[in-house]
């Protein structure tokens, strides 16, 4: 195991550099850069010509990226051209509340999910499954912001229980418990509505894999054995039906820091997805690169994660 | 997957708040999230009289202010905050910086921090600010500006002409990368000092702490107010690490502001709020509202949030359904104005069935941009002939044709250029078919009439016509490389109407439009000195672009802002943002 | 607990008294649920209303009257206006053609990719898993946007037909999103090899083809399904974002994410309701069917039913 894990992350040093090479060339390759983008219409030639230089846009794209790859390593990703700081800084004022949302939500929707999964495939047709699967279908095919508007309306405007958007209330400058509240009362709906939307494509892995491991012999041995039905559901199928769910697992590592874009602007939450999606439309290549290099970072890790958790869940797995 | 996904979602949801994005200084509508803040602005000249608003019927209720109905519908939380302004706004990127802030929204923070010797009046001229007064030499190179005595940075520090000097020095350093293009201002040994040639900028004299002279190589009309808007910023601050090549130094500075101005930045979080804090020794008079917030807000819920009266103001995208809402609300008021800048769309001039006049003619009178503005904006917008606000002293609409809808006209000019209809219906000229591959940015409501429309519309004259939308970068690409037949995009204004987009290889003709009378008319222009002349050539000017079309010229909007009925005082035109009012405004 | 034996009676190889195939078991067991014809039945209604219904509509593609702008349901637009005064239930059925289109074989594409290299490379693990995950972690980590912008730029470049583009969109969907189908694939595949009828047909000393495709494969479809139905759904809403980058329909020519995606505020939620429900109903009713003839097929081709 530990052999595999050390050469799993030496694999990783090849494949960022590919990746680093792929990103770089697709940021080379996008039309239009930073001075384009922000059609300025008093921006002359001269102008143009001096602010490429500046940014070294004007230089060939090999130099360019050797110039970039070499000050990564140093761990430094250059300073944002819209933000006019380090990348790093700019990342770091943001991720975080990317970061709470995101977590918070994995939390609920996996237990959420875990439960709702379950009890569908024990009770397989009923109507409980039956709601929970259209209800599933519905969120499926209405845009997420509907849902996030329909619950402003409803809990912001109606019964103002909520805030409308924002991470605080302007100007209170609360500290301590007294702001970790205020956090919380922000943080209710966006976590509500991105709950809702992961929880249900979980809820339909869950049931599935639960309703082909309850099916097999050896659960009808347990309970044959007379063991409690909860012991059997979650203990010995639950186990079994894991599989999947660990491979989802790994995929949560790079979306719990790289935002949620719509939610973002729904509620007006002050996370990573706006700043990365701007960076792109502005052409911010600092920004841009600095960050897919690091999301990169966390889907290889993720996916290293999940490949070590097989073997843990189902010890006759064995990566070499 | 989802997290893929919702990445793409968010391209429709941004078409949306784009429009709601373009401040006053916004380029060019269709352009990308963040947004530019022209240069200071290109005023006047100082003898402009009130501007003479076009005397056009505007429908009823399109334009204007519209007071709050009823008070007492005041949600609790704007009414209970008795010395705070909210301002809802998207969240600036935190470069606190004149010389370097480049989104409307950063100028929104630093413009109430610092200070320069004009500030703009709500007709689009300049009034002084911390000037006392301005001499010009009768040949328009000398600018002699003598600042007000008295005046004292937030820190307590005496504001002088120095700084003002520091500024200008700082925009000409070969390593500022900020918008300002301060060369084309042609300072005398400007120049010089940008490439390093030189210690100190000749053109440049500081004669005493009150008192400093300019020297241009190139006099303007709007010389005096370019000048006249480089902010001050304290040498003893900004200037402590200062050597001639680096400025890295200043950029570690962008988010602790010190200046002049009537407000105090006291904290910013990014991507959330900004808390200011009035200056109570405002040279022009203690800012009356003490605390100021700018609270990040977007498009989606906008509206809400002055609804639940968590923000007090807001720029409001303008269709009929939010001006109902937001006046249905009752507590707010609505402020209605023409949007500074114009939709248009572009020829290739480089190919040659462009080139021919009454082609483009044919085009103009073969669209039906009425049904497509309209379909977009209601009754709030209107279609344009020149390219020019209607606001604007510059505006005419003496003999200029007004290009109504007429199928028989486009196809009798059609024939008479010499594309004859095919035997497939397309029409054709020396073997060639006219095809036109159209490109649009999508992020532009506009698009959404203006494709199947101009389909319809020419299909009809017998145009093979293939319509694709492109990301805004791809088609400014497409329009460096030469390689596209029509675009559909904006331009913003500037209050002073000299610009280069259609003179013959000006730095914003990008199409290759020639035109050697419209050439002439914009030279003499920019370089008139004298008011009612100067306004006779941009008329002569314009009458001529209406007739030779550069570009269809397709529709000026509008802009909105709804205010809580309490915030008073607040003076806001197309050309002047609410923030110059800010020290003045009140509470109730 | 794992003397999990279950799927041990995977019948097919061992001679029954019928020469049955296992398809045609399966086809049978599929006739027999009612659910699934159903499921069945309307998806081919939705496809066939999409494409014949436009010919009895008294309003084509490029028509549009801006005097009978958003208007309610009535008698001469049964589902109502747009804001251009465009019939609803004609461009919701024009709209059906795009988005069934793009939804079905966006997935497919990605499931034959993503289902036959995940089940490689859990199959033969070493140097095959290598590869195939590293070229998956690959793909997952770049920057999507920025390549469809690029993509959208090049076909406008090479004058590709706008209304041509969308094959390029049904295919770029399928080759980003097989990645995460072919890592779920894979993790049921390293497990599925080691249980014990796995050993069965080692010896029975079946072909490696043979093991993957009829033995290995067939235990992972309940992933499948759940997956491909997730997509098709993703697939249909994600071409109304790409029509922005040059990639999907351009209008006028509608597709349902775009005509939901056309009620952009709460005022039109809450307004003209209209413009949104067909649309979504229609990805709704095409989720779910999709969804019932997944489950059937699942019982279907699942060895452990027994009836």
């Amino acid at each position: 195991m530990r052999q595999y894990m050390i050469r799993r992350l030496l694999q990783i040093i090849p494949t960022l550099i590919g990746i680093s090479i792929i990103v770089f060339a697709i940021s080379a390759m996008v039309p239009g850069d930073y001075i384009t983008a922000q059609n300025n219409p008093n921006m002359s030639k001269e102008k143009a010509a001096q602010l490429r230089q500046i940014y070294g846009l004007d230089k060939p794209v090999v130099e360019r990226y050797f110039v970039w790859a070499g000050n990564m390593l140093k761990g430094n990703l250059g300073d944002s051209l819209s933000h006019k700081q380090p990348v790093t800084k700019v990342m770091n004022n943001y991720v975080w509340n990317s970061f709470i949302i995101a977590f918070c939500t994995l939390v609920l929707s996996w237990l959420i999910a875990v439960f709702a999964g379950v009890f569908s495939a024990k009770f397989q047709y009923s109507l409980f499954d039956k709601i929970v699967t259209l209800l599933i279908f519905i969120c499926m095919s209405l845009p997420s912001f509907f849902i996030g508007l329909l619950l402003i309306k409803l809990f912001a405007l109606e019964f103002k229980m909520f805030p409308v958007g924002g991470m605080t209330t302007a100007g209170i400058n609360a500290h301590g418990w007294a702001h970790i509240v205020d956090v919380a009362k922000h943080m209710f709906l966006p976590t509500l509505v991105l709950t809702m939307l992961s929880t249900g494509s979980l809820t339909r892995y869950f049931r599935t894999s639960m309703l082909e491991v309850i099916r097999q012999d050896y659960i009808r041995t347990a309970r044959a054995k007379g063991l409690k039905e909860r012991t059997v559901i979650f203990k010995h199928a639950l186990r079994n039906a894991l599989l999947p769910a660990i491979t989802l697992l790994g995929f949560e590592l790079p979306a719990l820091f790289g935002g949620a874009i719509i939610l973002e602007r729904v509620f007006v939450w002050p996370g990573i997805g706006q700043v990365y999606l701007e960076s792109i439309n502005m052409r911010d290549y600092p920004f841009m690169l600095g960050f897919t290099i690091f999301i990169a970072v966390l889907t290889l890790l993720g996916n290293l994660l999940s490949d070590v958790l097989y073997g843990v869940a189902d010890p006759r797995i064995r990566l070499k | 997957m989802r997290k893929r996904m919702s990445l793409l979602l968010v391209m429709m949801l941004l078409s949306f708040s784009v429009l709601a994005a373009c401040g006053g200084s916004k380029t060019a509508e269709p352009a990308t999230t963040g947004e530019t803040v022209t240069e200071p602005a290109k005023p006047a000249d100082e003898t402009t009289p009130q501007p003479e608003p076009a005397k056009e019927a505007t429908p009823a209720g399109s334009e204007g202010l519209y007071e709050a109905a009823d008070m007492s519908l005041n949600p609790a939380p704007a009414a209970n905050r008795k010395d705070t302004l909210i301002v809802g706004m998207t969240s600036p990127k935190g470069v606190f910086n004149p010389l370097y802030g480049e989104t409307t929204y950063d100028k929104y923070v630093f413009d109430v921090i610092f200070d320069y010797f004009l500030q703009v009046k709500g007709d689009g001229t300049y009034e002084n600010s911390l000037a006392d007064s301005i001499d010009v030499s009768p040949d328009g190179l000398k600018y002699t500006f003598h600042l007000k005595p008295g005046v004292k940075y937030t820190d307590g520090s005496p504001v002088t002409v120095k700084d003002y000097a520091f500024a200008l020095k700082v925009l000409h350093d070969a390593s500022y990368d900020g918008p300002i293009d301060i060369l084309s201002f042609k300072v005398k040994g400007g120049q010089d000092y940008h490439d390093g040639k030189a210690k100190d900028i000749s053109g440049i004299k500081i004669i005493d702490d009150n008192t400093i002279e300019i020297e241009v190589t190139e006099p303007t009309a709007y010389t005096r107010d370019t000048l006249g808007t480089v902010p001050f910023i304290p040498e003893a601050y900004y200037g402590k690490g200062y050597k001639q090549g680096d400025l890295e130094y200043i950029k570690a500075l962008h988010d602790k502001p010190l200046g002049s101005g009537p407000y105090i930045l006291k904290s910013f979080t990014p991507g959330q709020e900004a808390d200011l804090e009035a200056n109570p020794n405002y040279f022009k008079g203690a800012p009356k509202i003490k605390n100021l917030i700018y609270k990040a807000t977007t498009d989606e819920t906008k509206l809400a949030m002055l609804q639940s009266g968590e923000i007090d103001m807001d720029h409001v995208t303008v269709n009929q359904d939010n001006v109902d809402e937001l006046q249905g609300m009752g507590f707010l008021d609505v402020n209605i104005f023409p949007t500074n800048g114009y939709g248009y769309v572009a020829f290739n001039f480089k190919e040659k069935k462009f080139q021919d006049q009454k082609v483009r003619q044919a085009l103009v009178y073969g669209l039906n941009r009425k049904e497509i503005v309209e379909g977009v904006y209601g009754k709030f917008a209107d279609v344009i002939n020149i390219p020019q606000s209607k606001v604007s002293w510059a505006y005419t609409n003496e003999g200029i044709e007004p290009y109504d809808f007429n199928m028989d006209t486009a196809k009798k000019l059609l024939d008479d250029a010499g594309w004859k209809v095919g035997a497939d219906g397309i029409r054709e000229k020396d073997g060639e078919k006219f095809k036109i591959n159209f490109s649009a940015t999508a992020d532009n409501p506009v698009v959404d009439a203006l494709l199947p429309i101009m389909t319809k519309n020419y299909k009809e004259l017998g145009i093979d016509i293939a319509a694709e939308t492109l990301d805004f970068n791809a088609i400014m690409d497409k329009k460096d490389k030469g390689d596209f037949d029509m675009f559909f995009a904006a331009w913003g204004l500037t209050p002073d109407p000299d610009s280069t987009v259609y003179i013959t290889k000006g730095a914003q003709n990008d199409v290759g439009y020639s035109n050697k009378t419209v050439d002439e008319w914009s030279d003499k222009g920019k370089k008139e000195l004298n008011f009612d002349k100067r306004k006779e050539d941009y008329k002569a000017l314009y009458q001529e672009l209406n007739k030779d079309l550069p570009a269809i010229f397709m529709y000026q909007r509008r802009d909105m802002w709804a205010i809580n009925g309490r915030v008073n005082g607040l003076e806001i035109t197309p050309y002047k943002d609410f923030i110059y009012s800010l020290y003045t405004a009140e509470l109730e | 607990m794992s003397l999990a034996s279950a799927p041990l009676n995977t019948n097919v190889e061992v001679p029954k008294q019928k020469p049955d195939s296992p398809w045609r078991i399966a086809y049978r067991r599929f006739t027999r649920n009612r659910l699934a014809l159903i499921g069945l039945f309307v998806l081919i209604m939705m496809f066939l209303i999409c494409f014949i219904g436009p010919l009895f509509s008294p309003y084509n593609l490029y028509d549009y009257n801006l005097a009978d702008k958003n208007q309610s349901p009535n008698a001469r637009y049964w589902l109502g206006t747009d804001k251009f005064g465009r019939d609803i239930l004609l461009r919701m059925m024009l709209a059906g053609r795009i988005s069934l289109l793009v939804g079905v074989v966006a997935t497919t594409i990605a499931v034959v990719i993503g289902a036959t290299l995940g089940a490689l490379s859990g199959f033969y693990k070493k140097s095959v898993d290598t590869i195939t995950m590293r070229i998956t972690d690959i793909i997952m980590a770049l920057p999507t946007l920025p390549i469809l912008i690029i993509l959208g730029a090049v076909l406008s470049d090479l004058k590709v037909d706008p209304s041509h583009r969308i094959y390029f969109l049904m295919l770029i969907i399928g080759l980003l999103q097989w990645p995460y189908l072919s890592r779920l694939i894979r993790g049921q595949i390293l497990t599925l090899r080691e249980q014990e009828f796995m050993q069965a047909t080692e010896a029975l000393g079946l072909s490696d083809h043979r093991k993957i495709f009829r033995h290995l494969l067939p235990n992972t479809i309940p992933i499948i399904i759940v997956w491909a139905t997730l997509s098709v759904a993703g697939a249909i809403i994600t071409e109304s974002a790409l029509s922005f980058l040059g990639l999907g329909v351009v209008q006028p020519t509608p597709s349902w994410g775009n005509m939901i995606s056309a009620a952009n505020s709460l005022i039109d939620f809450r307004k003209r309701p209209w413009i949104w429900i067909p649309p979504g109903i229609c990805i709704l009713i095409t989720v779910v069917a999709i969804n019932l003839i997944g489950d059937a097929l699942r019982d279907a081709l699942d060895p452990k039913m027994k009836k």
